[in-house]
């Protein structure tokens, strides 16, 4: 059985759903293909809702979506204020995309089995480190991600793709030698939480 | 005449925020029904109230099941459990990883968030309470078998205890072990003796007394 | 102690009822009432979910990709389909509380 992916089940319409006017359809269709594209839902959202009192109030639901959609086309120069009069092309639109990111190549430094010792890092702001795990020596066990930094993240330095590993430590490492001689505790931890055992030395 | 041509006009009176579209549309959706006498905003509340707290799928319990009486499925479960849990049919999303941790005759293992509560949701549902106080969340990590012993697990000491403190994107599951007496048994039966605790790692699944005839 | 429908709370796949954590997740106090009023009616027995669970479908694949906005719009047009309210009442009431003739608040 091929696996599922999660966009809903393929819906074979019997009958086409009725517009007013076939305009609305069409309406539906562009907002559906350019969102995400060419702008932001939060953006489109925003030029609905700034559309004068007035023309808001006498336009219908669709006017306003086809309102907003003209001023980000515009504004996002995929057409100029002329073709839209004229309703003819006059070249192919020039507006760049919105960039969305995807995660990078996974550039793992360690792999399972290296033996690292954990920053003694107390910052200021987020971190994903827990105190418990400061400055102790464990195992790296499994590799995992790329995932986004949360340090970084959190504070709008910039979006950091790292290496993220599940990391071994023994009980006595971290709560001292009364604690079990065979229970382990394993933390996800970001690379730049990470020295490998050799930098310490 | 609208409120918005005062306001235009230099009103210094404190004016409310205007309702959005959506929320225009749906304030005359729950008004107008209820003039027409179709609901009251009191059964809204109710529904609303209802569902915030339901539990959720219990897919995880299906998934250890299956893993029980197929054994490549075992494997593959352990290897790419998103992959294994969408190939019974359920959709696992995509941001955020899950992996199994088998409990053997001599690991066992126990999930945990200490920094927050992270939970795989997608699979057991509606993360317990005292899954996310902060006792369960601190002791978890620093003395699990006492954790485990109030919760009625008593594990002998040369077992490790392995605690999983889910602080990045993944989250984690554990298989349990099947227990004895369950020869035989149907999927649906084995299911229904995987609780989310056990998923959890704070219990293990129990054949009910009646069961053992 | 009113119980929960599991066809509802599992709807899945694409149609799948936001979350986190496995709690509902409501961006803004009017995707809650969206999701009270449809689930209400269908208790009552004014449709069948799995009327309102199509359409919802439907609004998905060719809508908003924000959920409740194609939950609103499916149930909106159940209703006027099943002439439960005309499309000018509902425009004309949408439009006095954005334009805050009417108070929000009844």
């Amino acid at each position: 059985m091929g696996g599922m992916h999660g966009f809903g089940p393929v819906v074979v319409e019997k009958d086409e759903p009725v517009f007013h006017n076939r305009w609305e359809g069409s309406v539906r269709a562009i907002m559906r293909r350019t969102v995400g594209r060419i702008y932001h839902l939060d953006e489109f959202r925003n030029v609905v809702e700034r559309m004068p009192p007035a023309e808001y109030l006498r336009a219908s639901y669709y006017e306003r979506w086809l309102h907003a959609l003209e001023t980000l086309m515009v504004e996002r120069g995929v057409i100029t204020l002329e073709e839209l009069r004229s309703g003819r092309a006059n070249g192919p639109a020039t507006g760049a995309n919105i960039q969305h990111e995807l995660a990078p190549a996974l550039d793992a430094r360690f792999k399972p089995g290296d033996k690292v010792v954990t920053r003694n890092l107390h910052p200021a702001g987020h971190t994903r480190l827990p105190r418990y795990a400061r400055g102790k020596r464990g195992v790296v066990r499994t590799v995992n991600g790329p995932f986004l930094l949360p340090d970084r993240n959190a504070h709008r330095g910039g979006k950091v793709w790292e290496a993220c590993y599940a990391v071994e430590f023994t009980a006595s490492e971290l709560w001292g030698d009364r604690a079990s001689a065979v229970d382990r505790v394993c933390v996800d931890l970001w690379q730049s939480y990470l020295r490998s055992e050799e930098d310490e030395a | 005449m609208t409120k918005h041509d005062h306001h235009e006009q230099g009103d210094h009176g404190h004016h409310p925020e205007a309702p959005s579209d959506l929320e225009a549309r749906t304030l005359a959706l729950e008004s107008l029904l209820i003039e027409k006498g179709l609901l009251t905003s009191e059964d809204v509340d109710r529904i609303i109230s209802a569902y915030e707290h339901d539990i959720g799928p219990m897919i995880g319990a299906r998934v250890v099941a299956h893993a029980w009486v197929d054994p490549d499925y075992r494997a593959r479960l352990l290897n790419d459990g998103p992959a294994a849990i969408r190939e019974l049919g359920y959709d696992y999303p995509t941001s955020t990883g899950l992996t199994v941790l088998e409990i053997t005759e001599k690991v066992h293992h126990m999930v945990v968030c200490t920094l927050c509560s992270c939970y795989p949701w997608a699979v057991l549902g509606l993360p317990p309470t005292w899954y996310k106080s902060a006792p369960y969340r601190s002791r978890a990590v620093s003395e699990p078998r006492l954790v485990l012993e109030e919760f009625g697990v008593a594990l002998p000491a040369d077992v490790s205890v392995n605690v999983w403190d889910s602080s990045s994107d993944l989250r984690y599951m554990v298989l349990p072990e099947r227990p004895e007496g369950t020869g035989g048994w149907t999927e649906e039966q084995l299911a229904s003796i995987v609780s989310r605790d056990c998923m959890i790692g704070v219990a293990r699944p129990r054949v009910p007394a009646e069961a053992n005839r | 102690m009113t119980s929960v429908d599991p066809r509802i709370a599992n709807l899945d796949r694409g149609a799948a009822l936001p979350r986190k954590n496995g709690e509902l997740v409501f961006k803004a106090p009017w995707e809650g009432r969206a999701f009270g009023m449809a689930v209400v009616l269908n208790e009552k027995g004014a449709y069948a979910w799995d009327e309102f669970r199509a359409r919802l479908v439907e609004e998905i694949a060719e809508g908003s990709p924000e959920y409740y906005e194609s939950w609103l719009s499916a149930f909106e047009s159940l209703l006027i389909d099943q002439g439960v309210m005309s499309v000018d009442e509902l425009g004309r009431r949408a439009s006095e509380y954005a334009s805050l003739e009417r108070d929000p608040v009844f």
